[in-house]
């Protein structure tokens, strides 16, 4: 498998509050990284970092072998990005809010059928999709906006707290469509504060705290490494 | 292109929602009313009034000036009786003015001693119709004061015109604009040259205000709805997104201030056609003078505006970047508000060449201005300021726009807010 993403001793400076001290990792085709920390720790600046939101202060980003500082358009063409607290354009119903984002990314109007089409089987919010999204609860619109996230395929999808403030049964539902986006083949960067859901849905983890990367590998290795039943013991070892 | 034209038709969708629709609806049908009820007031003062006339003289002069009334559109309904008493009656009635012509008038008048009418208005409310009628009777009263003074001075001196002898020097009006000369009087072709140019200030300060507005509540509201950190991860240029918003917010902002201006017309009974009537006599004069405006000044004239808009859509932008939802975006347009009026009122209740320096400059800075003296510029040949205006404005928007671009590139997009005290950052 190849890198899809590499991020090299990445820092992030807001005035005199330094963010990001040196983030590095990389992200592999087809697999789910998930990138686990407490509030605060810089999982938001990084995922903000690579979908082009945040110029960093320092180091480097490349994406299919595009550098971000250089080319920011090509990592837009290629990636989607699902911020935690994501909303849709309340006036306009599901279908033409997936319509709208669609024709950003389609070649023709066949392929914005076809990602709708997806979006569609993604989101299983059926007639729903009809109303206006000022009617939706919130986990229908997450479900929206997951669907459209991952609607086009793209070689990355970038998902910042994909379940944050989901209940139980929507969080499940959730979790099972980013599982089943991943057996196409594309790659996925999630954060989460939640470690049992990183654990469940990760194939590899970085922990994340105070702008530093502790360990990273997959929720096995590191369970081995530091000899925990699951990864929030991982991540209390890590900090230690 | 395509994605740009396909941004701009969502924020045209989504600016021209419910709540804008009904509120131009209702500025519709509240001017419409406005209009009504005022054409009517204004029918009802125009038409021939009933007044109540108590004539205690019974003199041939008391007859002749009841007369007068008559032939002067009025319905006279002839009272008789004591005073206090017709008052009465008359107070209970639907009548609302009485003319008392008390004894020994017409005597009074014979023996060139003056005479007293007494006239009262019986006030039920403040209406047009209700001003008026009292203003028709002193009209007439004049008219009549006028008409026994000159047979006075007749029979006294026949050999001589009454007129001549009571306005013995007579006056001959000039106007002078630059090297121009044109005789007729200088009050009427001001009001004629406002009364061409009144509408455009308000249309003017409706279209900045409401194209302001627009863009500002456009980029609250992507805020507000959590929207604008995924539209800014499009594979669409920053500019573009930018753009979008600035120019959907202008053709929204021109439509609705067309909207407002209709029903503002109607409302208040402007028409080109009033206009022109009121223009029709002073006309060859204001072609005399070189104060008709021709193509190339109203070519420059758009263009100052065009520039207008542009600074108050980009300033307007920087605002909305600034604001944190649509509460606070309704806030943020207030200085922008007060920067359109200040110029708005000098237009109007000022003479900007009569102004000390300092205050000149400090009206030319703001960008809103050039466009409301921009006419007047052109109409008196003050091209140099106009041109000045045009070019300031045109680096004003390119500063603007440069920085509204540049903010939208960056992080200052989602990082900048007005905000006191500490600055929040999600990490």
């Amino acid at each position: 498998m190849g890198v899809v993403l590499e991020v090299q001793d990445l820092k992030k400076r807001y005035g005199s509050l330094e963010a990001l001290k040196g983030v590095s990792f990389k992200v592999e085709e087809g697999e789910i990284f998930g990138l686990i920390g407490p509030n605060g720790a810089g999982k938001t600046t990084t995922l903000r970092i690579i979908a082009t939101l945040l110029t960093p202060t320092d180091g480097r980003v490349t994406f299919m072998g595009y550098d971000l500082k250089k080319h920011p358009e090509k990592f837009r063409e290629h990636i989607s990005y699902l911020p935690e607290e994501a909303g849709a354009y309340r006036n306009m119903k599901g279908i033409d809010y997936l319509n709208f984002m669609a024709k950003f990314y389609a070649k023709d109007e066949e392929e914005v059928k076809e990602f709708v089409r997806r979006a569609e089987k993604i989101s299983g919010l059926g007639l729903r999709l009809k109303d206006k999204v000022g009617t939706y609860s919130k986990g229908m619109t997450r479900k929206l906006l997951l669907a459209r996230a991952l609607m086009t395929k793209p070689a990355l999808a970038i998902l910042d707290e994909p379940t944050s403030g989901l209940d139980v049964i929507n969080s499940l539902e959730v979790r099972e469509m980013i599982k089943d986006f991943t057996k196409e083949g594309v790659s996925v960067l999630l954060s989460s504060h939640n470690m049992l859901e990183v654990e469940f849905l990760s194939d590899r983890v970085a922990l994340i705290d105070r702008g530093v990367i502790l360990d990273s590998g997959t929720p096995q290795a590191l369970k081995e490494k530091y000899q925990a039943s699951n990864l929030e013991i991982v991540f209390r070892s890590a900090v230690q | 292109m395509k994605n740009f034209s396909h941004l701009l038709i969502k924020e045209i969708k989504e600016l021209i929602n419910k709540q804008l629709v009904i509120s131009l609806i209702l500025i519709l049908v509240i001017f419409n009313f406005i209009g009504s009820v005022t054409k009517s007031e204004m029918k009802k003062s125009l038409a021939k009034q009933k007044i109540a006339v108590l004539d205690l003289d019974k003199s041939e002069i008391s007859k002749n000036i009841i007369g007068a009334l008559n032939m002067a559109n009025f319905i006279i309904e002839e009272k008789s009786g004591e005073k206090d008493q017709v008052m009465k009656e008359v107070r209970r009635s639907d009548l609302d003015l009485l003319v008392v012509i008390p004894p020994g008038f017409g005597q009074e008048i014979s023996n060139l001693r003056p005479a007293e009418v007494e006239t009262f208005s019986f006030l039920r409310g403040i209406s047009m119709s209700g001003s008026r009628k009292s203003e028709v009777v002193k009209a007439l009263l004049q008219t009549t004061n006028e008409f026994l003074s000159n047979e006075y001075l007749k029979k006294q001196l026949p050999n001589i015109d009454p007129k001549v002898l009571k306005s013995p020097i007579k006056s001959r009006e000039f106007i002078v604009v630059r090297d121009k000369v044109a005789e007729g009087s200088s009050s009427v072709v001001i009001g004629s040259l406002y009364a061409q140019s009144f509408i455009l200030p308000v249309i003017l300060m409706m279209i900045i205000m409401y194209s302001s507005q627009m863009v500002i509540t456009a980029i609250a509201m992507e805020k507000q709805n959590k929207t604008l950190e995924t539209l800014l991860t499009v594979p669409v240029s920053r500019s573009s997104v930018v753009m979008a918003k600035m120019l959907a917010a202008g053709i929204v902002g021109l439509i609705s201030a067309a909207i407002y201006m209709y029903g503002f017309r109607s409302a208040f009974n402007f028409s080109s056609g009033d206009i022109a009537k009121a223009m029709s006599g002073v006309t060859p004069i204001l072609k005399q003078l070189g104060l008709v405006i021709n193509t190339q000044g109203y070519v420059l004239f758009g263009l100052s505006l065009f520039l207008t808009i542009l600074v108050a859509l980009s300033l307007a932008t920087v605002l909305g970047v600034l604001a944190e939802d649509y509460r606070t975006a309704q806030s943020l347009n207030v200085p922008l508000v007060f920067l359109v009026l200040v110029p708005y009122f000098i237009s109007l209740f000022a003479d900007l060449n009569t102004m000390s320096l300092p205050a000149k400059i400090l009206v030319l800075a703001i960008p809103f201005s050039h466009p409301f003296f921009a006419l007047q510029n052109i109409m008196f040949g003050h091209l140099n300021l106009l041109w000045l205006g045009i070019i300031y404005n045109f680096l004003f928007m390119l500063a603007m726009l440069y920085w509204t671009v540049k903010i939208f590139s960056t992080d200052r997009v989602l990082t900048m807010k007005l905000k006191w005290g500490k600055k929040k950052v999600v990490l």
